[in-house]
């Protein structure tokens, strides 16, 4: 009884260090961040054209290794002129949603992003169409739309891939494919640009933004990942070879 | 150090390629007036019948035609003076001549930020004379530039 007592006690010793060593070997440590990211060409084109400014900012907070949550917002300050018109649009977005990280904590290690980000985006601005004409068989046309107030709403599915680049700074970029859900500007007098939008004529807009980010990280969590166990090699013998292998034993 | 000099560098050149495409700037295209669109029907038989000779220009317009002596229009188009609120035409059917009058009202539609805005119509009525015109229909009181008819002429 006693043999047996002992044998069951060192079985389940070394089932425990195994199993304690099992999981030291899976995890690993990833840092949870706030993000503060700036969106750095619409303030970059201004500087070149003083004409168009648009600037634009988040913050994300990590939820885990894959999930961030996202808030973000901005300012348009949009003027636009051609031989037949003037635009003016001017006013603010704000934007929620989350960001998906599709690598591997492993890879990520929390300063790497490639992933997919969804957004709900509210946009208030007001436009105003100084001047424009038209020529026809009559002659030429010309009048003006006053100023008016408007919102849009819209979907945002937004891919991109960031990188630390210096200690808690990164930089990337994102592709934004933007649904406009609703408009409160009509048919006939859309948009031709509006903040966080963009072009509002069409229903399906897309635009590219860069950013510079600040990550402070502010909590650490043991993530599990899941190791790659190769795979079998498949048993290709014939029944001949078996019969050889066997032959070959001592 | 090396590997990540590398990845950012990837990123940075792909965002560069990005730019480059995204600021390809587009041209104007598709259709930027608005016309009323009308048919031309046969008034006995009730079907599409397109003159042998159409003459068309507003009133007092006469150096400007719309329409010359033109074979086979169908239907024709007929533009709207954004600036008033009635416009008068001179048609002449096979040498035959007649007016027509359209009341309405405009108001302007962006048509894209590379066209621009143009002039969208509501017709209130139209009046006529019945020198061989017999009768004229709206059938569509939206004059746009969508390639849809607004109106037919029994002749």
């Amino acid at each position: 009884m006693k043999r047996i007592s002992a044998y069951s006690i060192s079985l389940l010793l070394i089932l425990i260090s195994n199993f304690k060593q099992v999981k030291a070997q899976d995890t690993i440590v990833f840092p949870l961040k706030i993000k503060v990211g700036f969106e750095v060409s619409g303030p970059a084109i201004y500087y070149s054209d003083k004409k168009n400014l648009n600037s634009e900012g988040y913050i994300s907070a990590d939820f885990n290794e894959k999930v961030s949550i996202v808030i973000g917002g901005g300012y348009l300050n949009y003027n636009y002129s051609q031989y037949n018109y003037q635009y003016l649009n001017k006013g603010v977005f704000a934007r929620a949603g989350a960001d998906f990280n599709l690598l591997k904590p492993e890879k990520a290690l929390g300063k790497y992003w490639a992933g997919i980000g969804l957004r709900y985006s509210v946009s208030h601005f007001s436009s105003e169409v100084p001047s424009f004409q038209k020529d026809n068989y009559w002659g030429t046309a010309t009048s003006s739309v006053v100023q008016k107030t408007d919102w849009g709403h819209f979907l945002e599915v937004s891919p991109g891939v960031r990188a630390e680049v210096f200690r808690n700074f990164s930089i990337g970029w994102t592709i934004s494919l933007r649904m406009l859900l609703y408009s409160s500007t009509g048919n006939d007098l859309r948009p031709i640009y509006f903040p966080g939008f963009g072009k509002g004529a069409d229903k399906f807009n897309s635009g590219i933004s860069y950013f510079i980010v600040w990550n402070i990280p502010y909590k650490k969590i043991k993530v599990i990942i899941e190791k790659e166990v190769p795979e079998e090699p498949e048993d290709t013998s014939q029944p001949g070879n078996i019969q050889q292998t066997n032959v070959n034993r001592p | 150090m090396r590997k990540l000099f590398q990845g950012s560098l990837i990123i940075f050149l792909s965002g560069l390629v990005l730019i480059f495409l995204s600021c390809t700037p587009l041209s104007c295209i598709g259709e930027t007036e608005s016309y009323v669109k009308a048919s031309l029907y046969d008034k006995v038989l009730k079907k599409l019948h397109s003159p042998d000779s159409l003459t068309m220009y507003g009133l007092n317009m006469e150096t400007s035609k719309l329409y010359d002596k033109t074979l086979n229009v169908q239907p024709a188009h007929i533009p709207l003076n954004a600036s008033a609120t009635y416009c008068t035409y001179i048609i002449r059917i096979d040498g035959l001549t007649d007016t027509l009058k359209f009341w309405y009202n405009s108001y302007p539609h962006l048509i894209s930020k590379e066209c621009g805005y143009t002039y969208y119509h509501t017709l209130d009525s139209l009046t006529f004379t019945n020198h061989l015109i017999d009768t004229v229909l709206i059938r569509n009181k939206r004059v746009t530039t969508i390639n849809e008819e607004n109106i037919r002429i029994f002749y």
